[in-house]
């Protein structure tokens, strides 16, 4: 029994601290001996690696800044199917919302009987913003919407070879598909504490903000309205001739700018995944830059500026037309079939020459120096544009291993060789542009999120001809319209050019059917303002028609005309003053 | 009469109870200090998480501005693309141009 109250108190005091010790023991041994350990397993409970909304991907504008490509918010669909009460009520209700058979939805929306864990599964992707709205409305629980975005091309399949697209692996065609690291913006994913619904608790703003950080915009050389107007041209072309396809090609000699480039067949880029899954994927590679054929005689130009450059001919240079030339063991004959007499170099043009463009490889220049000159026009060799799958085209050297002399005397007018009508604008826009060669490019402008805008300055390739040279050749060009390809004239305007027409190479020949027509040129002369390359395949008309003077031409001049009156450039005489 | 009424009456215990108030006074100091700095501090912690939520939910406006925005560019990309401006020209009765005609003032 204890006495006095003094005993009692110092009673108390032991049981009390008796009491807290273990107390004490263990919160040192958590908050201290353990406390890493527990301060793992806290943050393993709670801290989740989360991602941040979905960031829109740059936008594609055209030069004048309208939209070509954009983003559509839309939303992806998922449900916990276990919280669902009335399935069939649910899968009647949401089945018009999400454009989904109800007996599919209703047996995607059923949960297995004997389960207790949570299900999710995801419905469809990429529902619009007025069917997501709709869904909120309901209020259901169960149902979760996540924010996506989707690429939204304003003018449907306009330029779609060079807009092209990217898939969800990140791969793709045209200018998308090449840019693709300046146009996705930053997905960003961080590890931090999230809440029971995953999204991030507000401590994780110290971290940064949680606003998406969208992509770059590319501001394109395209001009939609001439872009439009090309396309339509050569959607008629394509009906009137009955061709299975063609290549329009319009660019500015001084910059290399690609002011539009339309090729058929063509394919809407927003429906990629149809084309793919219907074994279509042809349709995405862009004849104009990715797909080489033989020119024909739209080569006898360069190959003229080559002579002419080397110094080996002048104007006044010519060579006796007999209508064929053995060399290499093939007969090289002119189209005609006709001998042609005593020919200069405008003869070569006018009449388009075979035999006297083979005269000039084989007799004048010599193998090393004609091709010397065919590298320095970038055939051969990528011209280096931003978008995927440019081909480099074929030329046969004397130092490869399939070399034959043939191709020296074919080559001059465009067999035997292969290039592309990207190739094709740019070696004729160096003749165009004083002898200088501009780099083709579509991208005009970057413009970052943060404000910056960068614009992609014009790159020279090179020289391949002097600029006396670039200008008789050009003269030469523009006679050669003014006197035997009428059809390419312009009224008011002065043009130069050259046509084509190419058989296409099969194995062991050449198709004795099928031909490939195409016209070349530029104008107005003095100064050059546009490059034009048209190029019509199996054009499906009676055989006296199947030339580039009489298919390919009058489409030239078609575009030309009007693109003088987009581009607002006035008439020859009105431009050289009273 | 018992030792300890004998200190206290002596004034042996009046010093340590003196001594045992002051004692008493600080420890009441220092928890009424704490409280305060505890009180404070967890008016403040309050206050940073209601702002953060405030910023939370306006990054989250953002974001819902940012696709608004996006749906805006689109719908006005739309109804300015070529195929609907030639639609409501034609509606119109617009005609395309063929050709400009330059005048060209003369010198005086």
């Amino acid at each position: 029994m204890l006495r006095g109250p003094e005993a009692r108190l110092r009673l108390i005091t032991v049981v009390l601290i008796a009491a807290l010790l273990p107390i004490m023991g263990q919160l040192v041994r958590l908050q201290i001996l353990e406390h890493s350990q527990y301060q793992t397993e806290a943050e393993a409970l709670v801290q989740r690696q989360y991602a941040l909304p979905e960031s829109p991907w740059g936008v594609i504008m055209d030069r004048n800044g309208d939209l070509l490509v954009g983003n559509m918010p839309v939303y992806d669909v998922g449900a916990e199917i276990n919280m669902i009460t009335d399935t069939q009520m649910a899968a009647a209700v949401l089945a018009p919302l999400l454009n989904l058979p109800e007996e599919e939805l209703r047996q995607t929306l059923t949960a297995p009987e004997d389960t207790q864990e949570l299900i999710w599964r995801p419905l469809t992707r990429h529902i619009p913003s007025e069917s997501a709205r709709k869904i909120q409305a309901l209020n259901w629980g169960w149902i979760t919407l996540s924010p996506a975005w989707e690429r939204y091309y304003a003018e449907g399949s306009l330029a779609s070879h060079t807009l092209g697209f990217v898939n969800a692996e990140g791969m793709g065609y045209g200018v998308q598909a090449f840019q693709l690291r300046f146009l996705r913006g930053e997905q960003i994913a961080r590890v931090g504490a999230v809440s029971s619904d995953t999204s991030p608790m507000p401590d994780e703003l110290m971290e940064g903000n949680l606003i998406p950080y969208p992509g770059t915009d590319l501001c394109l050389t395209l001009d939609r309205t001439i872009q439009a107007y090309v396309e339509g041209v050569l959607d008629q072309a394509m009906v009137e001739y009955k061709a299975t396809g063609g290549t329009i090609l319009v660019m500015d000699p001084h910059t290399g700018a690609i002011l539009a480039v339309a090729s058929r067949p063509h394919y809407e880029p927003y429906r990629y995944p149809e084309y793919t899954q219907n074994g279509q994927d042809t349709l995405f590679t862009d004849p104009a830059v990715s797909i080489a054929y033989e020119p024909g005689s739209v080569l006898k130009v360069v190959s003229v500026a080559a002579a002419l450059d080397s110094g080996r001919v002048d104007l006044n240079w010519s060579y006796n037309d007999t209508g064929q030339l053995e060399y290499g063991g093939v007969v090289i004959r002119n189209s005609s079939g006709t001998a042609y007499g005593r020919q200069d170099l405008q003869g070569i043009l006018d009449n388009s020459l075979n035999v006297g463009a083979a005269t000039l490889s084989t007799q004048v220049m010599g193998a090393e120096l004609f091709y010397q000159y065919i590298r320095a026009f970038g055939f051969g060799q990528t011209t280096g544009i931003e978008v995927t799958g440019e081909a480099s085209g074929l030329v046969h050297l004397p130092t490869d291993w399939d070399w034959s002399d043939s191709y020296l005397a074919t080559n001059p007018f465009g067999q035997g060789i292969a290039v592309t009508p990207l190739q094709l604008a740019t070696a004729v826009s160096a003749i165009a542009n004083d002898g200088v060669m501009m780099q083709p490019h579509i991208v005009a402008e970057r413009r970052y999120p943060d404000g910056r805008t960068v614009s992609i300055p014009s790159n020279e390739l090179g020289q391949p001809i002097s600029a006396e040279t670039a200008r008789l050749v050009a003269e030469l060009m523009a006679r050669s319209v003014e006197t035997t390809a009428k059809a390419a004239q312009v009224p008011g305007y002065r043009v130069a050019g050259k046509s084509g027409t190419a058989q296409i190479p099969t194995t062991g020949g050449y198709d004795p059917q099928q031909v490939i027509v195409s016209y070349v040129g530029f104008g107005p002369l003095p100064d050059p303002q546009i490059v034009i390359v048209v190029k019509i395949d199996r054009p499906d008309v009676p055989v006296s028609m199947r030339w580039g003077t009489q298919i390919a031409a009058p489409v030239f001049q078609e575009v030309m005309a009007r693109l003088f009156t987009l581009l607002g450039i006035p008439p020859s005489n009105l431009r050289a003053g009273p | 009469m018992s030792v300890v009424w004998q200190k206290k009456t002596h004034g042996v215990l009046r010093r340590q109870e003196k001594a045992q108030r002051l004692v008493a006074k600080l420890l009441l100091g220092v928890v009424i200090t704490t409280s305060l700095l505890a009180a404070t501090y967890l008016t403040l912690v309050a206050s940073n998480v209601h702002t953060a939520r405030q910023v939370w939910d306006m990054e989250h406006q953002i974001v819902a501005a940012q696709r608004d925005n996006e749906a805006l560019k689109t719908e006005i990309a739309r109804l300015s693309s070529i195929p609907v401006l030639q639609e409501r020209s034609v509606a119109l009765d617009y005609q395309p141009a063929e050709t400009i005609d330059y005048l060209y003032p003369g010198v005086p």
